[in-house]
């Protein structure tokens, strides 16, 4: 994630120690677009995305002390917005409706009509199996650090990424090419 | 023919190897239905990071920014209520030196204030033991934080000029302005708690 790198990662965090609003900013406008995305794939709503968001940048500010400058900022800013949004969903205690997505609203093979594009397949999946995909495949974190984040075994995420592809396959009608 | 399932699918795209991967590689290799799902998958991981950044709606710093002032300044209020506190309990004992004329009505002072002084400490207690990750602030719960907090700084510093203040008026001066304390601390403890429920907590 090169492209989400501030020009000068360690001035702007010694400015941003030091109570510099410019650096603030600076910080936000850099991240702002990522930390938004990540929370938003893996939250319900728009609206908790943005209340994941500003946590995520109340906790930046308020523990950048203890960024230690040997990974990359981008990385630990991730940690902390995949925390925040994995803390959201155990909050909201969603009903989870794995049921209805597999039995009660099954998709034909053949109606092409019914085919979603990924973008509404990938939000129709239940948010642990979206949570799990998209920390995995996306953001590229292992399943050792996926069951550490969920409190969650490893079998647990690789059980889960595999029913979601298994899912996604099907609501797109890759089915029928096998 | 028995072929692979998405788990060992997924499993063959894992770095390592687990026990069983070098068998489900070679099955991968010399089936065609089983390579052809494997490109599928990788089409769909990649088709997955080509998804377009989602972004907010509204900018969101400026409050994000009043939020973070809140914390420090509460943050600040907490180191310096140790010495706020300290210097109470010195001019508690003043108010008692100053008076010795009126020895019963000097016992009613010091108990009146050492109630408000004491009631002071648990609210600043309470408001330090709520987490502040509880729910975000929205613009006018900043504001109302932002402006209990100011005066209530007005109010500490008073509090520490009340020793400087003439006898006659210091006694009656620390109970109004550490009962004004109270009431700023009331209040505080009301907004954070309207926006914890209003959250749904």
């Amino acid at each position: 994630m090169d492209a989400f790198r501030l020009a000068d990662a360690d001035a702007v965090v010694h400015r941003v120690l030091a109570g510099d609003p410019e650096a603030q900013e600076s910080l936000y406008r850099a991240f702002e677009a990522p930390v938004y995305n990540l929370a938003r794939r893996i939250c319900r709503t728009a609206e908790d995305a943005e209340d994941v968001l500003q946590e995520t940048f109340l906790e930046v500010y308020r523990s950048l002390s203890r960024f230690r400058g040997d990974g990359s900022l981008w990385g630990w800013v991730r940690t902390i917005t995949a925390s925040k949004a994995l803390m959201r969903l155990r909050r909201n205690k969603y009903r989870d409706t794995d049921e209805l997505h597999d039995d009660v609203t099954p998709m034909r093979r053949d109606d092409a009509a019914l085919r979603m594009d990924l973008e509404a397949a990938l939000q129709r999946l239940p948010e642990t199996s979206r949570a799990v995909v998209w920390l995995h495949d996306v953001e590229g974190y292992t399943h050792e650090e996926i069951a550490g984040m969920m409190d969650r075994t490893v079998s647990f995420s690789k059980s889960q990424l595999a029913r979601a592809h298994a899912r996604l396959r099907r609501w797109l009608g890759e089915e029928a090419h096998a | 023919m028995t072929h692979l399932t998405m788990e060992q699918l997924l499993a063959i795209r894992e770095p390592g190897l687990e026990p069983g991967v070098q068998a489900w590689r070679e099955h991968a290799a010399r089936c065609d239905r089983c390579q052809a799902e494997l490109e599928r998958l990788d089409q769909r991981v990649a088709r997955l990071k080509a998804l377009p950044t989602l972004k907010p709606s509204r900018d969101l710093f400026a409050q994000i920014r009043s939020g973070a002032r809140v914390e420090r300044r509460r943050r600040q209020w907490t180191r310096t209520g140790g010495v706020v506190l300290a210097l109470a309990a010195t001019i508690a004992l003043a108010v008692v030196l100053v008076d010795r004329a009126k020895p019963e009505r000097q016992l009613v002072a010091v108990s009146e204030l050492q109630q408000v002084i004491t009631r002071s400490q648990e609210l600043e207690r309470a408001l330090a033991s709520l987490d502040p990750n509880r729910g975000v602030l929205d613009g006018r719960a900043v504001g109302i934080t932002t402006s209990l907090e100011n005066r209530l700084a007005g109010v500490d510093r008073q509090i520490e000029m009340v020793s400087l203040m003439d006898p006659a008026v210091r006694e009656r001066e620390a109970i109004r302005l550490w009962r004004e304390r109270v009431g700023l601390l009331d209040a505080l403890m009301d907004a954070r708690l309207t926006r914890a429920r209003y959250v749904g907590f």
